[in-house]
């Protein structure tokens, strides 16, 4: 785990050293400022209900911090390799399971500064309904998974393709393939291709376990299993799928042929 | 003294195309090994297999008595190397940038100040490595190699690029680096380089090695008793001088 640490520690130096970091959390803060000055000025807007209102900041929350994830981590392996540097940091005794593992973690504290910068909104919209604890707990736990199962997909991904440029257009198609269907109604599922996919869509699975705990008030954990387990289904198959390109990439050696 | 760096059989092979065939080699400890080839011939590719870093598809690597890959961290531990891609962190000092791979390797940090004087960029060590010349990032290239005390040194082309005065600085760095018992493996295209630093040459060609010996068995194999190392390597690469 100390390589890892410091492959991490590095990561973070360099989102502290470089505008990029700081940039995404200004974007985000900006975003979050523009949606909640819509919910409280926009005429029909304003007129939704309060849970319905947090339910919507949520979304906002975990679709902006999927979004920065996925970009940010599509460029953070590949990105290595596409310098160079990697082949230098894969000379010392670092395994590339430990240096994969040293970057998670600084994907993993990417969202958790995201979620930061969304507490201030997540308590102002849940001031007086209160469901303010639920809200962040959930929105923790929520993210959290959606986000490890993401990041361990983007790896995998810039394993394989060593590429920014690769790993990034495919991985915001895929983003986007998972999260257009959780923009439309449920009347719109209907037929059991399309309901299986939604049953099995990790977006969709988020955004309805936070109607269901904020909007119609169920709290507890087991009351919302048939969301999570999809969710926790998600993150152990694109979590085998990164460890499966790992030992892929160990077997074949670091570098490629040029 | 002992064979520290050992293959036996070391082949690579791309889809279907064979790139190194069967390549055995022995080099023994203290010894300045130079590794000579035309381009394309598998020179980086032979280093990168013996670094660890690529896998052979047949045959076996063995790195001061550490077998590849199965015991690839023991083998990383006896060797520093300074590979042909060069990328740096740009936004670190080259201070951060040792302490950074210090870290990696468990090495002490007074050992960084120590190479940043004996590669001649103790003056520059908070400068940002953004701001550094080709000659000042190879010679932190080779402070990071070595900042694991190597018994092996492995170095692809560490001179291309520098200016006379730059070769010359980083030549008498390997020779002292020598003098002081590291083995040293150096790819190089520059045979003036390679004759005047290296004890052992040996000649690949179209990833097969096809000669191996001190410059004066070099001369008795390609009938060029007298010869410079550039008219025995065209000769035996197939070059004009025949």
């Amino acid at each position: 785990m100390t390589r890892a640490t410091t492959i991490w520690k590095k990561e973070l130096r360099r989102e502290l050293c470089t505008w990029k970091s700081s940039l995404w959390l200004v974007i985000a803060s900006l975003l979050l400022s523009f949606t909640s000055y819509l919910l409280l000025t926009n005429k029909e807007l304003s007129l939704l209900d309060q849970t319905e209102l947090m339910w919507l900041l949520s979304k906002v929350i975990i679709g902006i911090a999927l979004l920065v994830v996925t970009i940010e981590a599509s460029g953070m392996i590949a990105g290595e390799f596409e310098s160079g540097t990697a082949e230098s940091v894969l000379l010392t005794p670092i395994s590339l399971w430990g240096f994969v593992k040293g970057k998670f973690l600084s994907v993993l504290t990417l969202w958790a500064m995201l979620f930061v910068v969304s507490l201030p909104y997540i308590i102002v919209a849940a001031a007086g309904s209160g469901e303010t604890l639920a809200f962040l707990a959930y929105a923790a736990l929520l993210g959290t998974l959606v986000v490890i199962g993401f990041t361990a997909f983007v790896f995998a991904l810039a394993l394989f393709f060593r590429s920014s440029k690769n790993t990034l257009t495919t991985s915001l198609v895929v983003l986007l393939a998972l999260a257009a269907p959780a923009l439309f109604s449920g009347t719109l599922k209907s037929g059991p291709v399309l309901q299986t996919m939604s049953t099995i869509n990790p977006i969709e699975n988020v955004f309805a376990a936070l109607d269901y705990i904020l909007v119609d008030a169920k709290f507890s954990l087991l009351s919302n299993i048939q969301y999570l387990v999809p969710l926790l289904i998600f993150c152990v198959v694109t979590l085998l799928f990164l460890g499966y390109a790992v030992r892929t990439v160990s077997r074949q050696g670091v570098v490629q042929h040029e | 003294m002992h064979d520290i760096i050992v293959t036996t059989g070391l082949s690579k092979a791309y889809d279907q195309k064979q790139v190194i065939h069967s390549l055995n080699l022995r080099v023994e400890e203290g010894e300045f090994f130079g590794f000579l080839g035309p381009n394309g011939a598998g020179k980086t590719t032979t280093i990168r297999m013996l670094t660890g870093i690529l896998a052979p598809t047949g045959g076996t690597v063995t790195i001061d008595g550490h077998r590849l890959p199965d015991e690839r961290e023991e083998a990383v531990r006896s060797l520093g190397a300074v590979p042909e891609s060069r990328g740096f962190y740009e936004w670190m000092t080259a201070e951060e940038y040792l302490a950074f791979f210090a870290e990696l390797y468990g090495a002490e940090r007074m050992r960084i100040d120590e190479l940043l004087a004996a590669t001649g960029l103790a003056d520059r060590k908070h400068a940002l490595i953004s701001t550094f010349s080709f000659g000042m990032r190879q010679r932190l290239g080779i402070a990071r190699a070595l900042l694991n005390r190597p018994r092996i040194l492995f170095l692809d082309e560490p001179t291309i690029g520098l200016d006379p005065q730059g070769q010359e600085d980083i030549q008498r760095l390997l020779r002292k680096l020598n003098r002081d018992g590291v083995t040293i493996f150096l790819s190089s295209h520059l045979l003036n380089e390679v004759s005047s630093l290296c004890t052992r040459i040996g000649i690949i060609d179209k990833g097969r090695l096809i000669a191996e010996g001190t410059l004066a068995e070099l001369q008795t194999k390609s009938k060029m008793k007298g010869g410079s190392l550039t008219d025995i390597f065209l000769r035996l690469t197939g070059g004009t001088k025949s």
